[in-house]
C-alpha cells in the first residue's frame, strides 16, 4: 500500500465535490467571474489575466445518465458533449459566468450552440482553432485571439493589458514546467505516482486557481522526493485516446499488476509540454504556443506527428503497451486508428483498442480485455524472438 | 472479405448512359429528367476519360473552388456524389464497401461518404486519383484525406476556412488559401494556370448561380412545379459542375421548362397537400422515396437546404479579380452555413421555410454526421418556435440501405404526415376548418 501524498490529498479536497467544489465556492465568495471552457485551443492565460477562473467543463469519477441531454444532442454524437450538457441541464453548471469554446471538433461546436440556444450565460465566446500547424495558422489564430481579448475585455469593462497576460504566462508556464517534471519521474523503473493519481493532478490544473495548483505541485514534487515512493508493478502501459476524466477507470485498471506510466490525452502530456515564449509580445507568444508549441493532436488534419509522438513517448517511457481508449463516435480518432496500429506495430509496440463511452465505469468486459491484452504482453516478453520495445 | 458487388467507374458511366437512354422513353416526368441524367452521365464519365483527354482527376470535398479545377484541367470527383451514385447503380455496392473499410478498423461511426472511400480505396476500386483536396468548411472528416492520401501515396491539400469569414483578416487569409492552392495543383501538374481561362469559368459559374436564384423562385411558386424526378438536378449543377457550360446548359433547360409549367398551371402533383423541406437530402439509397411522397401523401419537396444560397448571392464583386470573387463565393456556398453555428443553420432554414411556404421539414440524422446530431433538435425547436413547422428526424445512413429499412421510412412519413395534417398550424396555413 503506497502513502497517499497530503498535497494530491489537498488537491482533491479543493476540487471536490464536482464540479462546484470548495476552490470554485471560495472564488466565487470573493466576488469574482468562472469562466467554463471544454477545448484546448481556448488559452487559459487570457481568462486569467482577465481576472477570471478558467474552469474546464466536463464530466468526472462517474458516468451520467444523459436521457435529458438526448432531448437535445443525438444519442450518435460523443458521449463527452452529450455528459458535459446533461451536468449543465442538472444545474451542475450554474456557477459559471461564462463559456468559451473554439471551432476544434464539430461537436464542440454543436454543445457551444446549445449553451447559446438554451442557456444564454452572461459572457460566450468562440474561437477559431487551426487545424493545420503553419505560420498562417498562427497568424489568423492570433487576429482571432486579439478579438476574444478585446470582447472578454469589454465584457468587463477593462482593457486586458499586456503585462497581465505575461504574468498569466509565466504563472502558467511554470505549471506545465512542474507538470513535465511529474511526467519526467513516471520515466522512472518504478513511478512514484500511479496513473490514476497523475490524470487527477492534470485535471486538478484546470479546475483549480492555477497559482494554488502550482503551490501544491510544488508540495507534491516535494513529497516525491522526500518520501521515495516508488509504485512496482509487472508491466508498464500508456493510455492514449479520447480525454478520460474518470480515473476511477485507470485506478480500477491499476488493480492488475500495470501502471499506467504516459499517456497522449489533451489533459494530459499536452498540458505539460512546451512553454509559452516569455521573450515575444503575450498574444504573439501564446498564438505560437497553441499552434505550433504543443505535440500534435488528434484534431489536426495532418496527424503524422501525432502518430510520431505516440511512439516516441511509448520508447521514452518503456511502455509494454498502448490502450487507445476511443470514445465512441470521435471521428478524429477513427480516422488515426488504422495507421496508428501499423506504426506502432512498425515499433513493436502492442496496442489495444477500447471503444468506451466517456466517462464509462470499468466494467467485467473491459477487465477481460485488458486481462488477455497483458497476458499477450507477457507472452511476448518470454518468447526469444518477442516484439517487446527496447529497454 | 468479397469484393464482387464492388462497381469500377466505367461500369457506373455504362450503367448511367443505359439509364439516361431508358428515361427518355418513360411517360410523365418532367422534360428535364433526361437532361439530368445526361448531365450526372457526363459528370461520371469526364472522371472516367480523363486520363485520356490529358487532365487530372482530384477527388475533393466540399467547399471547393472548381472553377479553378476546371480552368486548370482538373476533374473534380466529389467523394459523397460517388457514394450516392453507387447506391443508385447498385445497392449492394455501398454496403461492401463499408465492410471493408471496418474491416481495416477504421470505426462503423464515422461518415459513410468517407468509409466508402476508404473501402473502395483499400479494395482498388477508387476512380484513379491524382490528388486529394478539401477544406475545413465540411466536417472532421476532412482528416481522411490526408490520413488516406499518406497511405494510398496520393499528394493532398486542405484549404483552411476561418470559422469567422468576414473580418478583413479571415478574407485575407481564405484568397490567400486559395493561391496556396492553386500553387499546389500548379506544381503537382507542371502547368501554369491560365487567368483569362479562369475569368471565364468564374464568369459561368456566376450565371449558374443567377439560374438557380432565378429556379429558386419557380420551385416557391404555389403550387409547385418542381416534380421529384427533377429535385436533385439544381444540386448536381451547382455542387458538381459549377463552371462548365453543361451545368448553365442545363439549369437553363431546367428553368424554362418550369417557367412553362408555371405559365401553363402544371404542378407537381394535382392536389399538392404539403410542401417539404429538406436538410441533407432524402436518404440516397432509396431515391424514389420523393416521388412515393409525392404520390402517397401529395407530399412535394420544395427546397433543400444544401441547394440554396441565402440572400441575393451577388459574389461577382469585381469581375478582373476571379481569385477574389470565387473566394468570396466559397464563403457564401450553399452548405457552409453548417461550419457555422447551429443558430446560423437554423436561421436558415426557418428562411427558406418562409420563402418555400414549407408545412414540414424532414432532417437526415445521419448516423455518422456529427453536424446533424448535434443540430437537429434545436433546428427543430427554432422552426417550431418561428414558423410553427413541424420536423421528422429519420435516424438513418444516407447511403447505406442496410442501417435503416424502407418500410421503417415509410412507417415514420405515414405518422408524421398525419400529425401535420390534423395541427392546428397547417389548418390555419391552409384556411382548412
Amino acid at each position: 500500500m503506497n502513502t497517499p501524498f497530503k498535497a494530491l490529498d489537498e488537491m482533491n479536497r479543493l476540487t471536490s465535490p464536482f464540479p462546484e467544489s470548495v476552490a470554485v465556492k471560495d472564488w466565487k465568495k470573493a466576488g469574482r467571474k468562472v469562466i467554463g471552457w471544454y477545448n484546448p485551443y481556448v488559452p487559459e492565460e487570457i481568462i486569467h489575466a482577465a481576472g477570471m477562473l478558467p474552469f474546464e467543463v466536463t464530466g468526472d469519477n462517474e458516468p451520467v445518465q444523459m436521457q435529458g441531454a438526448e432531448r437535445y444532442i443525438f444519442s450518435n454524437s460523443c458521449s463527452k458533449i452529450r455528459t458535459c450538457w446533461q451536468l449543465q441541464l442538472d444545474g451542475k453548471y450554474k456557477f459559471l459566468d461564462g463559456l468559451v469554446s473554439s471551432s476544434m471538433c464539430d461537436q464542440d461546436k454543436r454543445l457551444y450552440s446549445l449553451w447559446e440556444y438554451y442557456n444564454k450565460l452572461p459572457y460566450l465566446d468562440l474561437i477559431y482553432a487551426p487545424r493545420k500547424r503553419d505560420e498562417e495558422a498562427v497568424k489568423l489564430y492570433l487576429a482571432d485571439l486579439e478579438d476574444f481579448r478585446d470582447r472578454l475585455s469589454l465584457s468587463q469593462l477593462r482593457r486586458i493589458p499586456d503585462r497581465d497576460l505575461a504574468d498569466s504566462i509565466q504563472t502558467y508556464n511554470r505549471g506545465r514546467e512542474l507538470m513535465k517534471q511529474l511526467y519526467e519521474l513516471r520515466k522512472r523503473d518504478h513511478p512514484p505516482v500511479t496513473g490514476a493519481e497523475a490524470v487527477e493532478v492534470s485535471k486538478a490544473a484546470a479546475r483549480l486557481p492555477r497559482e494554488r495548483f502550482n503551490e501544491l505541485m510544488e508540495q507534491l514534487l516535494d513529497e516525491i522526493q522526500r518520501t521515495g515512493r516508488e509504485i512496482k508493478k509487472a508491466m508498464r502501459l500508456m493510455i492514449i485516446g479520447g480525454d478520460l476524466h474518470n480515473t476511477n477507470q485507470i485506478a480500477n485498471l491499476e488493480t492488475l499488476d500495470v501502471v499506467v506510466v504516459a499517456d497522449e490525452m489533451d489533459i494530459g502530456i499536452r498540458r505539460a509540454w512546451g512553454q509559452v515564449d516569455t521573450t515575444l509580445p503575450p498574444m504573439e507568444a501564446l498564438a505560437r504556443y497553441y499552434v505550433l508549441g504543443r505535440p500534435v493532436d488528434k484534431h489536426n488534419w495532418i496527424s503524422d506527428g501525432r502518430l510520431e509522438f505516440i511512439g516516441e513517448m511509448a520508447e521514452q517511457y518503456k511502455v509494454d503497451g498502448i490502450v487507445s481508449e476511443d470514445v465512441r463516435f470521435c471521428t478524429y480518432n477513427g480516422w488515426d486508428r488504422f495507421d496508428l496500429k501499423k506504426q506502432m506495430d512498425k515499433r513493436g509496440i502492442p496496442i489495444l483498442v477500447l471503444d468506451v463511452e466517456y466517462g464509462e465505469n470499468w466494467s467485467g468486459q473491459m477487465k477481460l480485455r485488458v486481462e488477455a491484452f497483458l497476458e499477450m504482453l507477457q507472452n511476448q516478453a518470454k518468447a526469444p524472438t518477442g516484439k517487446s520495445p527496447k529497454k | 472479405m468479397s469484393t464482387d458487388n464492388l462497381i469500377t467507374a466505367e461500369e457506373l458511366a455504362k450503367q448511367i448512359k443505359m439509364a439516361a437512354e431508358g428515361i427518355k422513353k418513360k411517360p410523365g416526368l418532367m422534360k428535364s429528367t433526361a437532361g439530368y441524367m445526361e448531365l450526372v452521365h457526363k459528370y461520371v464519365d469526364r472522371i472516367v476519360t480523363a486520363k485520356e483527354k490529358g487532365k487530372w482527376v482530384a477527388t475533393h470535398g466540399t467547399q471547393q473552388p472548381l472553377e479553378i479545377y476546371e480552368a486548370m484541367d482538373v476533374v473534380g470527383l466529389f467523394i459523397e456524389f460517388w457514394g450516392v451514385i453507387s447506391d443508385v447503380v447498385k445497392l449492394e455496392a455501398v454496403p461492401e464497401a463499408l465492410s471493408i473499410s471496418a474491416s481495416t478498423g477504421t470505426p462503423g461511426e464515422v461518415c459513410s461518404f468517407f468509409r466508402n472511400m476508404d473501402g473502395l480505396m483499400h479494395a482498388g476500386k477508387w476512380p484513379h486519383t491524382d490528388f486529394l483536396l478539401y477544406a475545413t468548411s465540411s466536417c472532421d472528416n476532412v482528416k481522411a484525406y490526408h490520413t488516406l492520401g499518406r497511405r494510398y501515396g496520393i499528394p493532398s491539400f486542405g484549404l483552411e476556412r476561418p470559422y469567422y469569414p468576414y473580418t478583413p483578416q479571415a478574407m485575407e487569409h481564405w484568397k490567400n488559401e486559395h493561391k496556396r492552392l492553386i500553387a499546389f495543383l500548379e506544381e503537382k501538374t507542371g502547368k501554369k494556370l491560365d487567368y483569362d481561362r479562369l475569368k471565364e469559368t468564374v464568369r459561368l459559374s456566376y450565371r449558374l448561380t443567377e439560374l438557380v436564384l432565378e429556379i429558386d423562385k419557380l420551385v416557391a411558386h404555389v403550387p409547385s412545379p418542381m416534380s421529384a424526378e427533377c429535385f436533385g438536378g439544381v444540386l448536381v449543377a451547382m455542387r458538381l459542375l459549377p463552371g462548365t457550360q453543361d451545368a448553365v446548359d442545363y439549369l437553363t433547360s431546367l428553368r424554362d421548362e418550369l417557367q412553362e409549367r408555371v405559365d401553363n398551371g402544371i404542378a407537381a402533383v394535382k392536389n399538392e397537400r404539403f410542401r417539404v423541406m429538406w436538410s441533407c437530402f432524402t436518404p440516397f439509397w432509396d431515391p424514389s422515396l420523393l416521388g412515393y411522397m409525392q404520390q402517397k401523401y401529395g407530399a412535394v419537396s420544395v427546397c433543400e437546404v444544401l441547394a440554396r444560397w441565402r440572400g441575393e448571392a451577388k459574389w461577382m464583386l469585381d469581375p478582373d479579380d476571379p481569385l477574389g470573387n470565387l473566394a468570396y463565393k466559397t464563403q457564401n456556398s450553399p452548405g457552409n452555413c453548417q461550419y457555422s453555428s447551429s443558430i446560423d443553420w437554423a436561421g436558415q432554414v426557418v428562411d427558406q421555410a418562409r420563402q418555400y411556404k414549407a408545412d414540414a421539414a424532414i432532417f437526415n440524422n445521419n448516423w455518422g454526421c456529427k453536424q446533424a446530431s448535434g443540430l437537429g433538435p434545436l433546428v427543430r425547436d427554432e422552426l417550431m418556435r418561428q414558423c410553427n413547422v413541424p420536423s421528422l428526424n429519420l435516424n438513418c445512413d444516407v447511403i447505406d440501405s442496410t442501417f435503416t429499412s424502407r418500410a421503417e421510412v415509410e412507417a415514420q412519413l405515414d405518422g408524421f404526415f398525419e400529425m401535420i395534417e390534423a395541427s392546428k398550424a397547417y389548418k390555419e396555413r391552409r384556411n382548412l376548418k
